[in-house]
């Protein structure tokens, strides 16, 4: 039984609430009521649980004890205030700033074979090699990709099937690391990939170079096919299979950790998958995949059209995602490891120093300034979503093209400084206040597709309700977690381990995620 | 057709009307920031409607978006009064606390304690190009 959706920011449970009780020496906080408890936050990323009843010995600052050093200590009172520690941890937080983007989201083409219920990748029928990438433009990619100050780059191929045109890809690959010989960046590559395209001699150059595969398992043969019909012969969840299982042997012939290297997968949840978050997780486990996304459609291109069909409130998703996160906790108390990856990445935000950088969950937005989109044409986008804005007709969150732009222009241009200022949540009504905005972030170009605007209006947000509900279902379950069992879980989906023998990537776990 | 006011938990004295309540804040115990930001989070809920009747006085009016009987509109107010209680409290952790957390966001990225790689950088070339001019020598062991 799932507790019922909390409110955004309206503390429905009775709470003494006294502002000319607050005491000089109470330093700043924010808060919120889960799990009957006062959940305190602040800008050095702490928390703290408070019995409701002691709030307002808290805002008269005569917490004492144990207690009161404890909160001292996480920067609740100004007594005790360790300032350079405070500072400390929001430098560290904040210290994806400045670095310059990460994430390179290369389109090789819109082509696809697939014509998934959900698609909002601007896909195009297969005969179209117009839509291909060009090799001088895939070398003008690297180029630039090259021009940016980042220490990291990932390279994610996504599509349209990215395979159909692998020459670019294989192209891409071979000049980076060519380039990087006398470069020395840190190299990343990852294809998203339907894997129904895939052959032995792509698959060998993909684990010969370290390219990771990232594939769309919607779950159980009967949901995934239904939501991924193809014009293959065969149906679209038996040779994803046949793959994801040759790939992952290949990866053990070369005496790699298969629990480091193997085809990730990703989940896309339609109306269908409401009701069945067991057995999906289930088809997850029995392929030895420790990890799950749970996530929800993007009502973008295509799923415009069919969402009265496929769509469901999110109020229905979280409910869903609530059961789901129960199993899967389940699961790891008996013993088998399976992560859900939005979790997690909210769990590091909230149990660690660290920010795991994930750019569509960041403060200012990452669009821009952490991930760039190459469309196939060699236009340049924010992030991919804003090149499939760009395919409904609408450019406003193209930057340039990477024959003719140069990465200061980029930078500095007006839509992506725009979408900065959009997304600092200090400044945005309601997220400032709000009890979660240490862990959470921005989507403006959301914000733009449903409201109009960049800024948005919380309330009515699709993705603060998705972002809230599920940063106050964690934190339920933090406060509810007498025993340190369920802490323990979430601290060990936090640890990530990096992928040894292949181009590295230590601290940049999390890639913007696209549709396979 | 307005009904007889009625008082809400807090003490505002609310009108219940079709699919609408209304009451009268004092500026002088919430300031209108603090309304506002009240009002923000019922965006998504009702249609809300700000006035000023009187100095030192802001009629909010709340319009359902739907059907609403008279307890839930009673409810609705009562949200309200709770919120601005919240509101207020958080402009006062706000006002009480903002020197200190301008001072510690200074500390967090403007920091002298540590030199950037372009000051470091500079240094070193600094350093460069003094050894074959010679700056650090003194002028006496110099020849001539």
């Amino acid at each position: 039984m799932t507790a019922p959706q909390p409110r955004r920011g309206l503390l429905t449970t009775p709470l003494r609430v006294d502002p000319k009780a607050l005491a000089p020496e109470v330093g700043f906080f924010r808060y919120g009521v889960v799990g009957g408890k006062v959940l305190l936050t602040n800008d050095g990323g702490e928390f703290h649980f408070l019995p409701t009843e002691r709030f307002d010995t808290f805002l008269r600052g005569k917490i004492d004890g144990e207690e009161r050093a404890e909160m001292e200590r996480k920067g609740f009172f100004k007594t005790g205030l360790d300032i350079d520690r405070m500072a400390g941890r929001i430098r560290r937080k904040k210290g994806f700033l400045g670095s310059g983007p990460h994430l390179h989201i290369v389109v090789t083409t819109l082509r696809c074979n697939h014509a998934c219920k959900y698609c909002h990748a601007s896909r195009t029928d297969m005969d179209r090699v117009d839509t291909d990438m060009s090799l001088a433009t895939a070398r003008e990619v690297v180029e630039f990709a090259f021009s940016t100050p980042s220490r990291v780059l990932n390279f994610e191929f996504q599509g349209g099937e990215p395979t159909a045109n692998f020459p670019a890809i294989r192209f891409i690959v071979e000049h980076a690391l060519e380039k990087n010989r006398y470069e020395n960046r840190e190299l990343l590559f990852s294809l998203v990939t339907n894997l129904t395209l895939m052959d032995e001699e792509k698959m060998r150059f993909l684990v010969d170079n370290g390219v990771m595969v990232c594939t769309s398992l919607d779950g159980p043969e009967d949901l995934h096919n239904q939501n991924r019909g193809w014009i293959g012969k065969s149906s679209s969840y038996q040779t994803v299979s046949d793959w994801m299982e040759r790939f992952n042997a290949a990866w053990v012939d070369k005496g790699l950790d298969p629990n480091l290297f193997h085809v990730d997968a990703l989940m896309t949840c339609t109306r269908a998958s409401l009701s069945r978050g067991r057995e999906i997780v289930d088809e997850y486990v029995k392929r030895g995949i420790k990890s799950i996304h749970l996530r929800p459609l993007n009502p973008f291109g295509f799923a415009v059209n069919t969402w009265k069909q496929i769509g469901y409130t999110m109020e229905e998703f979280l409910t869903f995602y609530r059961d789901t996160l129960d199993y899967i906790l389940e699961l790891n108390q008996a013993g088998t490891f399976i992560q859900e990856r939005q979790a997690a990445m909210f769990l590091t935000k909230m149990l660690t120093p660290d920010d795991p950088n994930y750019t569509d969950c960041r403060s200012p937005a990452g669009s821009g300034t952490a991930q760039l989109a190459y469309n196939f044409d060699g236009s340049i986008y924010t992030c991919d979503e804003g090149r499939m804005v760009a395919h409904m007709g609408n450019d406003f969150f193209k930057l340039g093209h990477v024959s003719g732009s140069s990465y200061a222009e980029i930078a500095a241009h007006p839509t992506v400084r725009a979408l900065a200022v959009a997304s600092i949540q200090d400044a945005l009504p309601a997220c400032a206040d709000c009890v979660y905005k240490p862990t959470c972030g921005i989507q403006p170009l959301h914000n733009y597709m449903f409201d109009g605007d960049l800024f948005g209006q919380r309330p009515r947000s699709r993705k603060c309700q998705e972002f809230y509900g599920e940063q106050a279902d964690l934190f339920r379950r933090l406060a509810e977690d007498t025993d340190g069992r369920v802490e323990k879980i979430f601290r060990r989906w936090t640890i990530q381990r990096s992928r040894p023998g292949t181009v590295p990537y230590p601290n940049l776990p999390f890639s913007s995620e696209g549709s396979a | 057709m307005t009904e007889p006011q009625q008082a809400a938990p807090n003490g505002l004295q609310i009108e219940l009307g079709a699919r609408r309540v209304s009451f009268v804040v004092d500026e002088a115990l919430y300031p209108l920031d603090t309304i506002q930001g009240a009002a923000y989070l019922f965006l998504d809920r009702c249609y809300v409607f700000l006035d000023r009747p009187a100095d030192q006085r802001v009629a909010v009016v709340l319009k359902a978006k739907g059907e609403a009987d008279e307890p839930t509109l009673d409810a609705l107010a009562g949200e309200f009064a709770n919120e601005l209680l919240n509101q207020a409290l958080r402009k006062a952790v706000g006002a009480s606390n903002a020197k200190i957390r301008e001072f510690i966001l200074a500390k967090a990225f403007f920091s002298v304690d540590a030199p950037s790689s372009i000051d470091k950088l500079l240094a070193e070339l600094d350093a460069e190009e003094m050894e074959p001019l010679e700056i650090p020598v003194p002028w006496e062991k110099t020849d001539g």
